[in-house]
């Protein structure tokens, strides 16, 4: 990955935070629409309209209700593999190609969620990026798994569950590893390394890119 | 500073400045990889002891083994886990331990060791947080490698760069080399010529180069039409052209060399010869036939006189002649007269004229080197009469005796005891730039001091000492008291010594001083002019130039005395470049203006000033200011007050 100066990240990736977390600002603003509507087509665009109606009529509720609204939006997204949409084995989408393309993996949805609610107010450590093993299907898996508090059940956010659940109702999903993106934006601030994730990285300078 | 030098330190500063930034940069990249490194390590471990540890549902006996064996088993600072509330589960630290790499290098170095963070699960429980931090040890030890690799290598590059830039300037430079040693020649009114194969091609160099070149060229030009009109002055000041042989004028300029208390000589016979019934000559046979005549009587003399060293023959007047015989006695020379009287008359009868009416007298007159140039003529006249008088036509005239103080034996024995007890002294007098009102330099003389007290001057030693062969000793005798004991008074000052021709023209003389120079010239603390007589200069031999080499080797500089311009050509002064010429008073204040402009060309040229001798009271001091002469020697340097 190239190798860029680790301040300039730390500020993009802070402004970018507090766009998400202002919520007078829309989700995404008016140029990025354009280029989308430019790149993809009209529909594409309407569909990020869509997304800030449904934040919108969530912003004042609760936490649970914030989690179903995103989980819900998102998931009716179509499910493709990155090697379908991206002719790569594993990329990690930002939400606006995502959202503009209308088609992801695992990772894509959790993503898109993950800064839908960081957006909403939802507390970034509260939120992991959870490695899972399905009983169902072989594949590797990942969700968004939401802790209320350090020591309480999470709630799942899956994509190949429209509604979201307690881990203990989720039986059919084995947690193997999870990571937390603010630790994540801690260490880089602590170490001055850009270098703290090799995906979270890569899909963090995309968006600083505003890869659509 | 040369250029050389001057170019040289920036480029080298500049190279140096530009690899101490690349060895810099270099060694900061190189910790900045190695600190990342660290962080790569510990991330690497974080991540993967937080998956191990997530396998134990949050059995805190195991997790702390696991957590111990990965710090034993590899290079950390510290492994700690911590609880969702930041209460230490578990941790290990490294002891502090030393490092292999010197404190100034721990101290500019300064990696910190980044800490790496995973989570550590449970299940869909959190246990806490995984802190790993990588041991900065190894990466101090690593880096300080690197460090010293750099070093080498940039050290080497900037040898190497160096010595490259040192060529290629000495390269570049080459043609300004030259360009210097021709300014440096012109300073010392030298006249070098860049050739067409030396003119550099940078624009800048060449044109000086051609500017120089043009430059030497005009000097050399201006040299060149000096020494013309000197040569065609000396031809109308000194020769008869009838006859061609040297003139009244030309004698008179010559005799000081011949009467002088260090003469070579210590006298001879001056033959006066008048050829009488000039006349009835002209009126009989026309003066085509008188002058051709003329022309036969002086080749008649030039053959008979060419038996003795340093003779001169010359033509006083329109009849009458001087024979200056150094070396001769009055026996010899009667002998000569006799037989140029008989050569004479037999010309004179192949004339068609009466060797009765028309024949010669000649007066013999027995000089010594102690008369005056008036005394020769007067006596030499006296011998004339008395001849015209005779029946023989032939008069010889004795020199009045001069009475010996002392004889030659006792001379013999205050010399030589002079010498092995080194009783010469140096005095010094001036030589004063009058128109600066300074001292041009000191004149160095010696004085003889006896064991009994008693001094002689010069004046009085040197001449018994030339007649007793002793006057080479006592210059080498001179010139080795002169550098072996210095007087310290003269620090700092400018001094001439005047050595002799005889003491000169030998290669012994070389060898000695050569060797003399060699030792002692360096701690000389006086600057020194070394004069040499214009006889010797003029002959431009290879012993002169050897002695020009010598000299110039230890910055002494050379002067030249006697000078009277009889040189067929003075290209000699350009090769030798003498500081000064010193001249008798009489010799500069009888040149035509002519003479003197066509000498001063030459001396300008080359930068050698002109100094007159025995200058005794103003009036002839503001003679030769009129002249352009401003340098001079002698009684009236004393009635100069110095600035």
């Amino acid at each position: 990955m190239k190798k860029i100066n680790s301040a300039k990240i730390l500020f993009i990736v802070s402004m970018f935070f507090f766009s998400f977390v202002h919520a007078d600002s829309p989700y995404v603003d008016k140029e990025l629409l354009n280029a989308i509507e430019k790149k993809y087509t009209p529909f594409a665009k309407k569909r990020f309209f869509y997304l800030q109606n449904t934040l919108e009529s969530v912003k004042n509720e609760s936490d649970i209700k914030k989690l179903d609204a995103v989980n819900t939006f998102f998931n009716e997204v179509k499910y493709g593999t990155d090697m379908q949409v991206y002719s790569q084995k594993d990329y990690w989408a930002t939400p606006w190609e995502f959202l503009s393309k209308d088609i992801g993996d695992c990772e894509d949805y959790v993503i898109s969620k993950y800064f839908a609610l960081r957006y909403l107010g939802i507390d970034s450590k509260k939120m992991f990026f959870t490695y899972v093993r399905s009983t169902k299907f072989t594949e590797p898996h990942m969700v968004l798994t939401y802790f209320a508090t350090p020591r309480c059940e999470p709630i799942i956010l899956d994509n190949t569950n429209r509604k979201i659940f307690p881990a203990s109702k989720r039986t059919d999903l084995i947690p193997i590893y999870n990571f937390n993106a603010e630790l994540i934006s801690e260490t880089s601030k602590a170490t001055k390394k850009e270098k703290s994730h090799k995906k979270w990285d890569e899909l963090l300078l995309n968006m600083k890119k505003k890869k659509i | 500073m040369t250029l050389f030098k001057q170019i040289a330190l920036i480029i080298s500063i500049f190279l140096l400045v530009i690899l101490m930034t690349v060895l810099t940069l270099n060694f900061m990249s190189a910790n900045q990889a190695v600190q990342e490194r660290l962080y790569s390590d510990a991330k690497n471990t974080a991540t993967s002891l937080s998956l191990s540890l997530g396998t134990v549902n949050g059995d805190i006996a195991i997790m702390s083994t696991m957590i111990n064996a990965n710090f034993d088993s590899g290079n950390y600072l510290g492994i700690s886990l911590v609880d969702t509330e930041d209460a230490i589960i578990y941790e290990r630290k490294s002891e502090t331990k030393s490092i292999d790499v010197p404190d100034w290098f721990l101290n500019i170095a300064k990696i910190t060791a980044p800490v790496a963070s995973a989570n550590v699960s449970a299940g869909w429980s959190q246990v806490g947080i995984l802190h790993v931090q990588s041991d900065t040890s190894y990466a101090y030890t690593q880096l300080y490698t690197i460090f010293k690799d750099l070093l080498v290598s940039f050290s080497l590059l900037a040898l190497i760069g160096l010595s490259i830039l040192s060529l290629l300037l000495a390269a570049v430079l080459k043609p300004l080399k030259r360009v210097q040693e021709q300014a440096e020649a012109v300073a010392r009114n030298e006249f070098i010529l860049q050739s067409s194969e030396n003119i550099p091609h940078t624009k800048e160099f060449r044109d000086v180069v051609l500017g120089m070149n043009a430059m030497v060229k005009k000097v050399q030009a201006m040299f060149n039409k000096g020494n013309e009109e000197l040569k065609r002055q000396k031809e109308l000041e000194y020769i008869d052209p009838t006859t061609k042989l040297k003139n009244r004028k030309y004698l008179i300029d010559k005799l000081p060399e011949y009467l002088k208390i260090d003469a070579s000589s210590k006298g001879g016979i001056n033959m006066l010869i008048a050829l009488g019934g000039v006349i009835q000559a002209n009126e009989k046979i026309g003066h085509t036939a008188v002058d051709a005549l003329f022309v036969d009587i002086a080749n008649i003399f030039q053959a008979h006189a060419s038996n003795y060293e340093n003779f001169i023959v010359s033509r006083i007047n329109a009849t009458e002649f001087s024979i200056l015989l150094p070396e001769c006695s009055g026996e010899d020379a009667l002998e000569l007269a006799e037989g140029i009287f008989d050569a004479v008359n037999l010309s004179i009868l192949a004339c068609g004229l009466d060797i009765h009416e028309t024949f010669l007298s000649i007066g013999l007159y027995e000089y010594n080197y102690e008369q005056t140039i008036a005394q020769l003529f007067t006596f030499s006249d006296n011998a004339l009469s008395k001849a015209k008088l005779e029946k023989s036509h032939i008069h010889l005239e004795k020199a009045n005796d001069t009475t010996e103080v002392m004889g030659k034996n006792a001379w013999r024995e205050i010399i030589n005891e002079a010498l092995l007890t080194n009783r010469f002294h140096f005095v010094s007098w001036k030589a004063v730039d009058t128109k600066k009102r300074k001292i041009a330099h000191k004149v160095l003389s010696l004085i003889l001091q006896t064991n009994k007290g008693k001094t002689y001057s010069y004046g009085q030693f040197m001449g018994p000492a030339n007649q007793i062969g002793l006057s080479t000793s006592i210059y080498a005798n001179v010139m080795h008291m002169m550098f072996k004991t210095p007087n310290i008074k003269l620090k700092n000052s400018l001094c001439s010594i005047r050595l002799s021709l005889e003491y000169l023209d030998s290669h012994e003389t070389y060898k000695d001083l050569s060797q003399l120079l060699k030792e002692y010239a360096a701690k000389l603390p006086f600057r020194l002019i070394i004069e040499i007589p214009d006889k010797l200069a003029r002959k431009n031999s290879e012993l002169l130039k050897l002695y020009k080499i010598l000299f110039e080797k230890y910055n002494i500089d050379t002067g030249i005395y006697e000078f009277i311009g009889e040189s067929g050509d003075y290209q000699y002064l350009q090769e030798l470049r003498p500081a000064y010429i010193k001249g008798e008073t009489s010799y500069f204040l009888t040149q035509n203006s002519q003479t003197l402009s066509a000498l001063r060309l030459i001396t300008d040229t080359l930068g050698i000033s002109l100094i007159a001798t025995s200058v005794m009271d103003t009036n002839t001091l503001r003679e030769l200011q009129m002249k352009d002469i401003h340098i001079i020697q002698g009684k009236a340097t004393e009635m100069i007050e110095l600035s």
